[in-house]
């Protein structure tokens, strides 16, 4: 059964001293005179969670892979692993998952030694819906999505992700946010200030857990 | 001869300040507005050109004057160009008839702070206010397109009833006053020391209503309608053109509108007013220039306090509005008229 609920009925009072108009005046101008909650974008910036999906990375090789995942798939395919090297080893998995597969350009290379190594890694930003479906289906901890959000250009040239660019975009989120905890927001106490009524106590996490 | 060139003078020296302040201050409001509607949002609103954003309004009009100039086809050159004048000129015109403050004299020259102390200023002022409607017909009608079109249509609506009845509401201080003349109705004030306001709350707010309806300003901004009408009138407009419009209707008539009704209903240039003891002035310590402070303040809490509704209110329907017109303000002007009538004798004494 549907219950209808209609609005109370103004009282004549109210009507005519126009009380409601009066207690909406009051919470506007009450909160006119609070404290601005914004931030002011170009000069301020808030760092975004570090599971925001953001501009793609590759991820390189550092010790810190997935084992014995990456030994296996490096195995199974015979891939050259190097240091500082991406850690893609071309399975096409990326590619399979994505609702979009045509943005990917992915070859890979025998090397003179029989062994194999990705060469071209091109990803298409314009046609991407940052769904992750691809950084989802990696098995190496390769592709990732970093939080860097602020991805205008001049051309629809600077919208393709190379191979060159997204290692450099995985070394740079490497150094920067690899050993951080993950938790929702890194920067809380920057949100407390903005949101001080809320006044959220959120549990403290120990580095490195 | 000699006293005419000086008058000559005088008033176009009274010209040159009004359409400053007109202009200049109408420009100034754009920035005023988004100030007040940022912090009610909690947002601090402009804040990078200049200091606090205080240069933004000289910003916005360069970005305006550089803009491709559009015009729909098939539109009507001629009308679209004159809805333009027919906005901006009447709306700045209003200002001839209002008093700034009190006679005084310069090198033994007496000089009304009044571009022109007509014996029918009010009426002047209602009936210039009242061409607002002609602008914005044409404007919906010179565009060639419906949504200008809708909006005109609904603004016509909208003025055509709250015309009738600002009329109405004003005539409760006209008849206590006994004059049409905006300069007199002040003095008379003074004299009787009274604010109107005291004895003619009704006629005040229904005052506030019809200016309101008069200036497109929420709740009755049918005619703008962001949501259903895009901009309502202005949308076939570009660049200037599109600016002059929101310039002319929100600013330069909300400016005129609570001067008005400052002259009207809160006694002009007079200090704070206790009912028919006198006049209580905080700010006798600026001398000469204090009437001229104290009207300046008062416009400026009035705008001030129109702003504060725009931000705070919701919209109505067109036909809820045209109906609290006639159905309800209408005969609360009448009704106070009669209360005047009954009234007018103690107060004339």
């Amino acid at each position: 059964m549907i219950k209808k609920v209609a609005a109370k009925p103004l009282s004549w009072i109210e009507r005519i001293f126009f009380i409601d108009f009066i207690r909406g005046l009051r919470i506007t101008l009450k909160n006119a005179f609070r404290k601005t909650i914004t931030t002011h974008y170009p000069y301020e910036k808030l760092t975004p969670p570090k599971r925001f999906r953001g501009y793609f990375a590759h991820k390189v090789v550092d010790g810190t892979e997935p084992q014995p995942a990456f030994q296996e798939w490096v195995n199974r395919y015979n891939i050259q692993v190097e240091y500082g090297k991406s850690r893609c080893v071309v399975c096409l998995r990326c590619k399979r998952a994505c609702p979009v597969p045509q943005l990917f350009e992915i070859e890979g290379k025998k090397l003179p030694n029989g062994k194999r190594v990705v060469s071209v890694f091109n990803m298409n930003m314009l046609l991407c819906t940052y769904c992750g479906f691809c950084v989802d289906a990696c098995p190496v901890d390769c592709l990732y999505q970093t939080d860097i959000h602020e991805t205008a250009g001049y051309s629809r040239k600077d919208a393709i992700l190379t191979l060159e660019i997204l290692e450099q975009i995985g070394r740079d989120w490497q150094l920067r946010r690899e050993r951080e905890p993950d938790r929702i927001w890194i920067d809380d106490e920057q949100r407390q200030r903005l949101w001080a009524e809320n006044d959220v106590k959120l549990p403290k996490v120990q580095e490195g857990v | 001869m000699h006293s005419f060139w000086i008058d000559l003078l005088v008033a176009i020296i009274k010209i040159l300040v009004i359409l400053g302040i007109a202009l200049g201050i109408g420009a100034f409001l754009t920035w005023v507005e988004r100030k007040v509607a940022a912090h009610i949002q909690r947002r601090p609103g402009p804040m990078v050109v200049g200091w606090h954003g205080l240069l933004q309004p000289l910003a916005d009009g360069i970005k305006l004057l550089t803009k491709e100039d559009l015009f729909p086809r098939y539109g009507d050159k001629f009308l679209y160009h004159l809805a333009i004048i027919l906005a901006l000129v009447p709306a700045t015109l209003v200002f001839s008839v209002i008093p700034f403050g009190p006679e005084f004299e310069v090198f033994g020259y007496k000089v009304k702070p009044i571009l022109s102390d007509v014996n029918v200023g009010i009426l002047l002022a209602f009936a210039l206010g009242s061409m607002a409607v002609y602008a914005v017909a044409l404007a919906g009608w010179a565009s060639n397109s419906k949504y200008p079109l809708i909006a005109s249509m609904r603004k016509a609506g909208v003025i055509v009833s709250y015309e009738v009845v600002i009329i109405f509401a004003v005539m409760g201080p006209i008849i206590l006053a006994g004059t049409l003349s905006t300069y007199e109705i002040v003095q008379k004030q003074i004299e009787q020391g009274l604010w109107y306001i005291w004895v003619q709350p009704i006629a005040f707010v229904v005052y506030m209503f019809a200016a309101l309806a008069e200036m497109g300003r929420v709740p009755f901004d049918v005619q703008e309608a962001e949501a259903e009408l895009v901009t309502g009138f202005t949308v076939e407009y570009g660049g200037m053109k599109f600016g002059l419009f929101p310039l002319v209707e929100w600013y330069i008539e909300g400016l005129t509108l609570s001067a008005i009704a400052v002259v009207l209903f809160f006694g002009g240039w007079s200090p704070i007013n206790i009912p028919f003891v006198g006049f209580v002035d905080p700010l006798f310590f600026l001398g000469g220039l204090s009437p001229f402070v104290w009207f300046i303040l008062k416009t400026i809490l009035l705008f001030l306090f129109i702003l504060w509704l725009h931000w705070t209110l919701p919209r109505y329907r067109i036909d809820q509005i045209t109906q609290t017109a006639w159905k309800i303000m209408l005969p609360l002007t009448l009704i106070n008229l009669v209360l005047t009538a009954v009234l007018a004798p103690i107060i004339w004494r």
